[in-house]
């Protein structure tokens, strides 16, 4: 013991008698253990905080999908959502199989289809309405909406005007101008009283192409069992209206998709531009996208004057007037003008943005429709089924949702959600009559088959004589014979009626369910056993863990944990070959000293043990150095917390912040590994150390 | 030219007599076996889409039930039938879904240059496109209405070809700026004998080969309201050249040239069927 402590003594000497040699390779060990030991430290936190995210917000501990499927399930897959996953056609069985499990706590149903919004422009609302007072004899209404389609083509009319001088179609552009300018006629409005119906057909088709289109809205839907998903998926919670009432069908939209994308385009533009702002510290004048929002911001002014009815536009107008310091007396046109009073409200700088940001929220925002769609309201949806054809649904909006902690996460906000029996109207599995009834048309009409390679062939090899024949088809038929036309009518007027049962819910087609395990159970072996359970209650199918169930999101962590085992390993590899280096000189530098060592009864393997001693003692202390910086850092970050860099980021970050937690297990892996990789690297120059014979020390140096 | 003048231009056109015009385009084709020879001029081959148009055009309505199909690899096959009406003269369509049920009642209106979409299932109409694929399928609305390729495109003439065992006019069509059509550019195959389509091929702005479409089956009935006959395609062949293995087809089961309600060209009459 005491030739260990005197060797170790001498081998702290030699360290403190080589410093410069000391404090290379000392830095390059400290280095590499703060590398091991913060990065490691980041990346289990990265792994908890996504795995709190992905578990705790749609994808469960382990997610369950069709043992035959085609393809394997991606819930983050970032593409069309085209992936065949395959059918749960018995959930009720499953889930009775699974829960029997010890492991497992709870299995929630899911099912995701890609629907489509068609967005409306605000003339085609409005004539909408105004058709349905119409109708409804609800004179004062009816005028007031007519009052606002005037309005609406007045304004189209300027823009018409404005851009006729570059129209390609000048005729065309003549006659949509025509067009406008009857509508503002007195006669037109005489034509109204008169004729309401023939008239608003009129608009229809003459007037409503020319405001811009209606957009296009995407939705990702995802059909579950409400009740269940509330309760069993910690993150999820209502921000606006209400959950899905049990027994109701229903839609919940995202709260990011529905600011992003359903909100007022004005609304959203001016949003943004205040993120960007406050979180970024973007200014107008200096980031040139920003100035150029400010601009796209200003050329929407449409979108809100076409929803400003006549009573809350002349109400509008003297405020706008006000803030922007302009005479309500004024005779410059512009000055009177609603339109471009908007334009030039909605021209922004750095000196204005804060202030008219809050003032468009308090004037303007209460008098425009601020959503596409409004909670409470009916919403659209449209889907082409698994079969291809398309099916749309009425479905009430009860209102949005977030995930705690989620909240600015595009990922987290991919999908919407929705009872199971809309998923399944949207997914559109056929029934058996429904396929009998579609072999009933197609062998009706009997067409040959033909493949593109060889249609000319087949079709135009015949000869001239059989190209014009009379008509064999020729005759009065009634189309409606022996037809059903009412029954999607039919089916949607039930599907609105219905209350469902939760055998309804649960009874019928889902795509995958979420299986939430008890804590502390481990997800290997509980995919093992759901796997084998399923199996046995003949419901056989694939288990994935959460990591590989969210598809490419999952696997960033992989690619986060490639990188840093290449940092560090390439930091290993420069200290091996640097450490052997220098011990290597240190080693030939000290031939006398070892040979003198040797000749005065110095064994080899104490010479040995020497040079190795010196190495561990360095790694030991630089290491500990190191680790002791990484855990100071550690500690603070752990209480300030790491922003997430992007929006996208608080996904992987479990939120807006990461706050790591360093460990023993961390800090002692950093020392041990950085030590092992020292000795390893002094080994041979040690060897080479113990070789030198005494006699070398009485050579004289060369 | 405004739009009443276009209808009276129009108009004049059809007083023509179609005899004549398919003489002048046949005995076009006669002259004119090569390109090299003597290519037809502009003139020429707008007369020739003229008569293109003209055969198919009837001055009365145009009631058909369609058989509609959609062939995509890996997919089950969509299957429709529906019922168009025509009134060429105002230029007005209906195409309404009869059959699966399921789609029953779903339904386009082309009214003016407005093309509508309704279904039941939601009670909402909604503007579509020209670029609007039928029930899903590789069809536009442009293969169920009425042909109007001399007013909606500038044909030159690239040469005379066989197709099969037939001889043809291969022209090149360019879409003039104020038509809204799905496909800027069309190649088109006249057959020489007898004037009809037999081949289509569609193409984007940039060149690319959309779709190519087959008209292997017309027949020709005589209609009391133009005095003279209407040739219809019995059955078109559409190939998705995108989606390589994807075909419709369209076959025209029924069809009575009878007048029909002036209602059926509404809204009102569409919402009505699957109510």
């Amino acid at each position: 013991m005491s030739k260990v402590l005197v060797l170790a003594g001498i081998a702290w000497r030699n360290v403190l008698a080589h410093r410069v040699k000391s404090a290379i390779v000392g830095s390059l060990l400290a280095f590499g253990s703060f590398l091991v030991v913060t990065g490691k430290t980041i990346v289990d936190s990265i792994e908890a905080a996504m795995a709190e995210s992905i578990t705790a917000s749609l994808a469960g501990d382990i997610q369950v999908y069709d043992k035959n499927a085609k393809d394997q399930l991606a819930l983050f897959s970032f593409g069309a959502g085209g992936e065949d996953i395959g059918e749960i056609t018995d959930f009720p069985k499953l889930r009775d199989a699974l829960t029997a499990l010890p492991q497992v706590k709870a299995v929630v149903p899911l099912g995701s289809v890609n629907t489509v919004v068609f967005g409306r422009t605000e003339l085609d609302d409005t004539l909408d309405k105004l058709r349905a007072a119409n109708r409804a004899g609800l004179l004062e209404e009816r005028d007031q909406l007519f009052a606002q389609v005037l309005a609406i083509s007045a304004q189209l009319q300027q823009d018409q005007k404005a851009a006729f001088t570059i129209a390609a179609d000048k005729v065309q552009a003549q006659i949509d101008l025509d067009g406008l300018t009857r509508v503002q006629t007195v006669e037109f409005a005489s034509q109204f009283t008169s004729d309401p119906e023939g008239t608003l057909d009129w608009i229809d088709r003459a007037i409503a192409p020319l405001a811009s289109d209606g957009k296009m809205m995407y939705l990702r839907l995802l059909g579950t069992d409400m009740p269940a998903f509330s309760k069993d998926f910690s993150r999820f919670r209502i921000v606006d209206g209400q959950n899905i009432p049990e027994g109701k069908r229903g839609f919940l939209i995202a709260k990011y998709a529905y600011e992003r994308f359903v909100k007022n385009k004005v609304a959203r533009e001016l949003d943004n531009m205040k993120e960007k702002r406050d979180d970024d510290g973007l200014t107008f004048a200096t980031d040139k996208a920003l100035h150029d929002q400010a601009g796209r911001c200003a050329r929407q002014y449409a979108r809100i004057l076409f929803m400003l009815s006549p009573k809350d536009a002349a109400e509008l107008k003297p405020l706008l007037q006000a803030e922007l310091g302009v005479s309500p007396a004024s005779a410059a046109p512009d000055d009177q003008n609603l339109g471009k009073l908007l334009v030039s409200f909605l021209s922004v700088d750095d000196t204005n943005f804060d202030a008219r940001y809050v003032w468009f929220y308090t004037h303007i925002a209460p008098r425009v429709r601020l959503y596409d769609v409004g909670i409470g309201e009916m919403m659209s949806l449209r889907a082409y089924t698994k079969t291809g054809y398309m099916r749309s649904v009425n479905v009430k909006v009860w209102g949005t949702f977030e995930f705690v902690g989620l909240e600015s996460s595009q990922l987290a906000g991919v999908y919407n959600l929705a009872d199971l029996v809309t998923f399944r109207q949207l997914y559109g599995k056929m029934t058996e009559s429904q396929v009998a009834e579609l072999d009933g048309v197609r062998k009706a009409a009997a067409v040959k088959e033909v493949t593109r390679e060889s249609a000319e062939d087949d079709l135009f090899g015949g000869g001239a004589d059989a190209l014009v024949t009379e008509s064999t088809t020729t005759r009065a038929f009634d189309e409606f014979a022996g037809v059903d036309m009412t029954a999607a009518s039919r089916a949607a007027a039930d599907l609105d009626d219905r209350v469902y049962t939760t055998a309804d819910m649960e009874n019928g087609v889902v795509l995958n369910a979420a299986v939430i395990l008890h804590e502390g159970a481990s997800i290997p072996e509980a995919q093992r056993a759901i796997e084998a359970a399923s199996l046995a209650a003949g419901a056989p199918v694939n288990a994935l863990d959460w990591q590989t169930a969210s598809g490419i999101v999952g696997q960033l962590l992989l690619v986060i944990k490639g990188v840093l085992l290449v940092a560090i390993l390439v930091i290993f590899l420069v200290a091996l070959f640097i450490i052997n280096n220098s011990m290597m000189m240190a080693t030939l530098e000290r031939t006398a000293e070892i040979g003198t060592m040797r000749a005065i009864g110095a064994q080899r393997r104490e010479v040995l043990a020497l040079v190795l001693l010196e190495t561990l003692v360095l790694a030991t202390v630089a290491s500990g150095l190191g680790a002791m910086v990484s855990v100071g850092m550690l500690a603070w970050l752990g209480e300030v917390g790491i922003r997430a860099p992007s929006a996208q980021m608080t996904f992987i970050f479990g939120g807006p912040r990461l706050y790591p937690a360093w460990s023993m297990l961390n800090v002692s892996l950093g020392v041990g590994s950085v030590s092992i990789i020292s000795l390893f690297s002094t080994f041979y120059p040690a060897m080479m150390a113990a070789s030198v014979q005494p006699v070398v020390a009485m050579n004289p140096k060369e | 030219m405004t739009p009443n003048e276009f209808k009276i231009f129009r108009a004049k056109l059809r007083t023509f007599s179609l005899g004549a015009l398919t003489a002048m385009a046949l005995g076009l084709a006669t002259v004119t076996p090569t390109p090299a020879l003597a290519a037809p001029s502009t003139d020429e081959l707008v007369q020739m889409l003229r008569v293109v148009d003209d055969r198919q055009e009837n001055n009365g309505d145009f009631k058909s039930l369609v058989y509609l199909e959609q062939k995509e690899s890996g997919k089950a096959d969509l299957v429709y039938q529906v019922a168009v009406y025509r009134r060429d003269l105002d230029d007005k369509l209906v195409m309404l879904f009869l059959m699966p049920k399921e789609q029953a009642g779903q339904g386009y209106l082309r009214v003016d240059n407005n093309l509508f979409f309704y279904d039941p299932s939601v009670g909402k109409w909604e503007r579509r496109t020209e670029r609007e694929r039928i029930g899903g399928t590789d069809s536009n609305r442009q293969d169920f209405d009425q042909s109007r390729l001399h007013e909606e495109y500038r044909p030159t003439f690239v040469a005379e070809e066989k197709l099969g065992s037939y001889t043809v006019n291969h022209l090149l069509l360019t879409a003039t700026t104020e038509a809204d059509v799905a496909y800027p550019v069309v190649h088109l195959w006249v057959d020489k004998a007898t004037g009809n389509v037999l081949k289509r091929q569609d193409l984007a702005l940039s060149g690319k080969l959309m779709r190519t479409s087959l008209y292997p089956k017309w027949e020709k009935v005589y209609s009391q309201t133009k005095q003279a006959d209407v040739y219809y395609a019995r059955e078109i062949r559409i190939f998705d050249e995108i989606e390589k293995g994807n075909q419709t087809t369209i076959v025209i089961q029924s069809l009575d040239l009878s007048a029909l309600d002036d209602s059926i060209f509404t809204k009102a009459w569409l919402e009505s069927k699957s109510r």
